[in-house]
């Protein structure tokens, strides 16, 4: 327990100690174990394997005894020149893959490479602070990649675990237990001033452009061909939420969330016309943006996007928006200035009664009515057909509804594929397929009967979760919860231009499969996906259980608030509620919050630290000894009480005259107490003697019942014969 | 030159000013009065990470680390307050005056009082001897004791320090410093108790040839004495009563055990008339060592119970000064510290003048 070396030298941790620095690494990695590349992954668990082979062959060190078994953090050591090597190597690795990575992916895996190279090299306790060091700073970044709320709780967790090992360098002793309880109660004592600093601090905007995450993209993509979209159908991740904040939440089959328009058509794919009309817009357009014209009732929402790495986003047909970061396009789609690499919050007005585009624009108008002629002949046919029959466009898109409708076609994620991607050939034979087929046929026939028409893309309705209804609200119509729009909402649909009305929607799902329309999927649907996707537990099974449900959504509106609140406070949002609460010289106020919320916070320490000290106090007794007065008392309530002066053993001799038949019991109790008051055991000696002490302090109660008190009387001359036993210690 | 005045000027201030806030006592308590925490060089560390855990997230505009990075400032506060609270009420006990010998280890004990348990203490003395800096022998500069864990209770400790030279030397005030938890601050008290050490003469053994003892105060005394290597009670010269409280040893057993009754025995050695042990005798030409063999005689008479004189005069001219260098002669344990307390404090004459 006392030593006499100098700590800087050499840096020791006992070996439960050099455990938990090992298992700190294996957190830590695997915490941004998705950011990792294979062979990376391997080369890490590699030096791991390494680490703990030559822990485990490390015996006992002789430093100090007392402390258990300290191992010399040196025996982890590898010859630096093995290091070295594997270091160069490893860092040659990366810079050949960083191109591919991106440069974030790059210093992440550079990072976790150095952190688990460190751990070899611990020879000080700088190395180990430096170490530690970074093993937080490897915890923040896996929080670049994932925010939510389940995620986060696992960062602080790990966090946690972290300042346990820093702490445990301090107190060698203390149980893992105990430390992690005292780092716990550290760090809720430090949430006040943290919490405070959070909404108070001003947020500043970037200082310099950092390397963004570049991921694979997900969700829509703007090449779509029949069948692409059944695919991204199968996948039940989330692609972005709405709040309409209290307003009534617009029908289901009115939600019709457009992303991009595809005007091109090749044969085979729909691309998006993104040379002519965008150039036009970035000269001319950039200064201006592009002004929609509205009319009618508008209605206002956030749309909360998940990252996708696409500029995409999604918005009800004639969005307006005052953000400054996104982009109206001429097609009455929405863009993001940049590529969506984060959760990006923006605020939309519609107007869902506004007319899109009355006027078209011949470059447009060829445009979508450009089919290639030869590719589905059969069609182009039946269009000729058609428009003789049905002059109005209108009328002409009916009856093809009408043939969707009455004759049989599918509407199933399971489609046949098609050769060539050949319209006719769904048409006419195989008459399954899923919305791309749909909207993609209905488009050539109105094209080829000369009604310029073109396919949209987005997403379809959205799951209504009430559970992150604010208690606010007091109006009982409004719905306070909000929309939650998956991967499998994904959908196409049409758009043909008509004289007077403009771009007018029709959706070829809803003469198929009303009921994806107005509710959504089909239980056989739901089925089907659930068949086909390799999801561990389906959508459709967890939709099946109402509880599973409940508390699925249950989740998913803590989610919600988390992404709402805490990941969405942004520089604006902190703007309006200091405002709102302070009002004029903000700075100063803010100041003077973050000040008294310090002093809170040490107030509140000092108070903690006085109670436990009050209750520290009371206990001045080790627990032996409390076991000892217990028995005291109970043989002073028989009338034998020890004197001040007398010592246990003097005490002993005196119950072994008096008591006889417990002196046996007594004296060794007498003995085990003396062992454990006058001398240091370790924890599990300590534990069999208290357990020793306890079972003959037991047995002499026992035994005491039966006698009966005795006289005063007899006590007193009890005592006088005793000291004159001990005038003559010498006899 | 310059340099050093200024340091030695800061250091004077800095010792006036910690003379009143920390004055000398026996008896120390830790509180506020006399605590010191400031940031370790980890502490540093620690905040330099957190303002770039900040400008990560400030540049990813990412709400979830700047709550980490907040946090964690927090946490820096929160482990002040605990580092602070580890260490104070720890109170602190030691005697004043000490003695040992020169060129030895002498130990300073430190009693601790404790009411909780403390974490992680390392006591050492806060004035760095001048001669140790200079020795590149030893690779630590000073002897720290570290102690891991303080149990609620008595707690004594021992600071070990090495004594160079012969001499009363002051070795000023205790530092007592705790790093728990987290390495992040330093809180240190420096403490004074006053503590004095005597340090004797390192006893150096002297050759029977080199030696002849002065028999008498007079010149011409030649005795036969020599120096007595062993203790020697070699003589056997009565037998007196038994009176309580005597050795065991000495008493006679045969004549117990024949029924005569309780009787010690006294024995007597042969001894010279009473011997002084002169400074001006010694062997050597050098001050120190002749100090030295003194120290040594006197230990050896003092250890065989003889009587002794001590006689430190140079010249052996009396003066007024000479009261304290000449010791008369006598026999116990106050006498031999008294004459090993002026062997450690002497000082040559021609060196006062």
């Amino acid at each position: 327990m006392i030593n006499n070396t100098d700590q800087t030298l050499s840096f020791n941790l006992p070996k439960n100690s050099a455990w938990l620095l090992w298992g700190c690494q294996l957190v830590n990695i695997s915490s941004l174990a998705a950011e990792l590349s294979t062979w990376m992954l391997a080369i890490l668990a590699l030096c791991l394997c390494w680490q703990a082979l030559l822990l485990s062959r490390q015996k006992a060190s002789n430093v100090s005894p007392n402390v258990g078994s300290a191992i010399k953090l040196d025996a982890v050591r590898m010859s630096p020149f093995i290091l070295m090597l594997l270091a160069i190597s490893g860092c040659i690795a990366i810079a050949v893959s960083a191109r591919s990575f991106g440069v974030l992916i790059a210093m992440v895996h550079l990072l976790t490479f150095a952190y688990a190279l460190k751990a070899f090299e611990i020879k000080k306790r700088k190395d180990f602070y430096q170490h530690s060091l970074l093993g937080v700073f490897l915890l923040a970044c896996a929080l670049i990649f994932k925010q939510d709320l389940g995620f986060s709780l696992f960062i602080l967790l790990l966090l946690v675990i972290n300042l346990t090992l820093i702490h445990q360098a301090f107190a060698k002793r203390n149980s893992l237990f105990n430390a992690s309880k005292t780092v716990v109660i550290l760090l809720l004592q430090s949430s006040l001033l943290a919490i405070t600093l959070f909404v108070v601090f001003p947020r500043l905007s970037p200082f310099w452009q950092v390397p963004m995450a570049n991921s694979a993209k997900t969700g829509l993509s703007d090449v779509v061909s029949p069948g692409d979209i059944a695919n991204l159908a199968l996948s039940s991740e989330l692609a972005f939420r709405a709040n309409f904040k209290g307003e009534s939440i617009p029908a289901y089959s009115t939600l019709y969330w457009r992303a991009m328009t595809l005007e091109n058509y090749d044969g085979r794919k729909w691309t998006r016309a993104n040379n002519n009309e965008q150039g036009q817009h970035n000269t001319k357009a950039k200064q201006q943006g592009f002004n929609p014209t509205t009319s009618g009732t508008a209605i206002s929402y956030q749309v909360i996007a998940q990252p996708s790495f696409q500029p995409w986003l999604f918005a009800l047909s004639v969005a307006t928006t005052t953000d400054p970061k996104l982009v109206l396009k001429q097609d009455y789609t929405i863009q993001s200035t940049t590529i969506v690499n984060q959760l990006k919050h923006y605020q939309i007005k519609s107007y869902p009664d506004a007319p899109l585009a009355l006027s078209l624009s011949q470059q447009s108008r060829q445009r979508n009515l450009a089919i290639k002629p030869g590719s589905n002949p059969k069609l182009e046919q039946l269009a000729v057909d058609l428009k003789a029959k049905h002059p109005n466009s209108l009328a002409l898109s009916q009856a093809i509804l009408a043939t969707f409708r009455e004759q049989k076609y599918y509407y199933t994620l399971q489609a046949p594929m098609l050769i060539n991607n050949s319209l006719d050939q769904f048409y006419f034979d195989t008459k399954a397929g899923f919305c791309v087929h749909y909207a993609s046929s209905f488009t050539y026939l109105m094209r080829a009967a000369g009604v310029p028409a073109r396919v949209v893309t987005g997403y379809l309705g959205g799951e209504y979760n009430d559970e992150s209804n604010d208690a606010s609200s007091e109006d009982n119509s409004s719905q306070g919860g909000h929309l939650s729009i998956y991967q499998y909402d994904a959908h196409a649909w049409s758009e043909i231009w008509l004289e007077g009305t403009g771009w007018y929607r029709v959706d070829p799902t809803a003469a198929v499969d009303p009921e994806r329309v107005s509710k959504g999927w089909s239980s056989a649907l739901l089925a089907q996906q659930s068949e086909l996707n390799s999801d561990f537990i389906s959508l459709y099974r967890i939709k099946q259980l109402a509880w599973l449900n409940t508390l699925r959504l249950k989740l998913d509106a803590i989610n919600y608030q988390w992404t709402r609140w805490v990941l969405g406070y942004s520089a604006k949002q902190q703007y309006d509620i200091l405002k709102r609460w302070f009002g004029q010289s903000m700075p100063w106020k803010t100041a003077a919050i973050i000040a008294m919320a310090l002093m809170l916070a040490m107030a509140l320490f000092t108070l903690f630290y006085w109670l436990s000290g009050a209750k520290n106090s009371k206990h001045k007794v080790s627990p032996a000894q409390a076991v000892y007065n217990q028995c005291l008392t109970a043989l002073a309530k028989k009338g034998f009480t020890k004197e001040r002066h007398q010592t246990t053993q003097q005490f002993s001799l005196v119950i072994h005259e008096q008591l006889p038949h417990l002196s046996a019991d007594f004296t060794e109790l007498t003995s085990v107490f003396e062992c454990l008051h006058y001398q240091q055991y370790s924890e599990q000696e300590q534990l069999a003697l208290m357990a020793q002490l306890a079972k003959k302090v037991r047995d002499v109660t026992k035994a005491l019942k039966s006698v009966s008190a005795m006289s005063h009387d007899m006590k007193k001359v009890s005592s006088i014969t005793n000291n004159k036993k001990y005038k003559n210690p010498q006899q | 030159m310059a340099a050093n005045s200024f340091k030695a000027f800061f250091h004077h201030r800095f010792d006036t000013w910690l003379k009143r806030r920390v004055p000398s006592r026996s008896h120390h308590q830790l509180s506020r009065q006399n605590i010191f925490i400031m940031p370790t060089k980890f502490g540093f560390a620690y905040l330099l990470f957190v303002f770039l855990l900040f400008l990560l997230a400030t540049n990813y505009q990412n709400n979830i680390i700047m709550l980490m990075s907040y946090l964690l400032a927090s946490f820096f506060i929160s482990v002040m307050m605990h580092s602070f609270y580890n260490f104070s009420g720890l109170g602190f006990q030691s005697t004043a005056k000490h003695s040992g010998f020169a060129k030895q280890t002498i130990n300073v004990p430190v009693t601790i009082i404790a009411t909780k348990q403390h974490f992680d203490l390392t006591l050492s003395f806060a004035k760095q001897p001048k001669q140790l800096k200079q020795s590149k022998q030893s690779k630590q500069q000073q002897q720290k004791i570290y102690l891991e864990q303080c149990h609620a209770g008595n707690t004594e400790v021992v600071l070990p320090y090495m004594a160079k030279q012969r001499g009363t030397v002051n070795i000023g005030r205790i530092k007592i410093a705790s790093e728990y938890s987290f390495g992040l601050f330093v809180a240190w008290a420096v403490l004074d108790f006053s503590h004095q050490i005597t340090v004797y003469p390192q006893p150096k053994k002297i050759n029977a040839n080199q030696y002849r003892l002065a028999g008498q105060d007079s010149q011409n005394a030649n005795s036969t004495n020599y120096a007595n290597q062993s203790a020697g009670l070699d003589d056997f010269s009565e037998l007196k009563n038994y009176v309580l409280g005597e050795s065991r040893a000495r008493i006679a057993w045969k004549q117990f055990a024949r029924g005569q009754g309780r009787y010690t025995k006294h024995y007597q050695s042969q001894q010279g008339s009473l011997p002084w042990l002169k400074l001006s005798e010694m062997p050597s030409a050098n001050l120190e060592s002749q100090l030295s063999y003194l120290c040594y005689l006197v230990l050896e008479y003092s250890h065989s119970e003889q009587r002794f004189g001590l006689d430190l005069t140079v010249n052996g001219s009396s003066s007024a000064s000479d009261v304290d260098k000449k010791f008369a002669p006598n026999v116990g344990f106050v006498h031999q510290n008294a004459c090993l307390t002026a062997l450690a404090n002497f000082k040559q004459r021609a060196r006062e003048s």
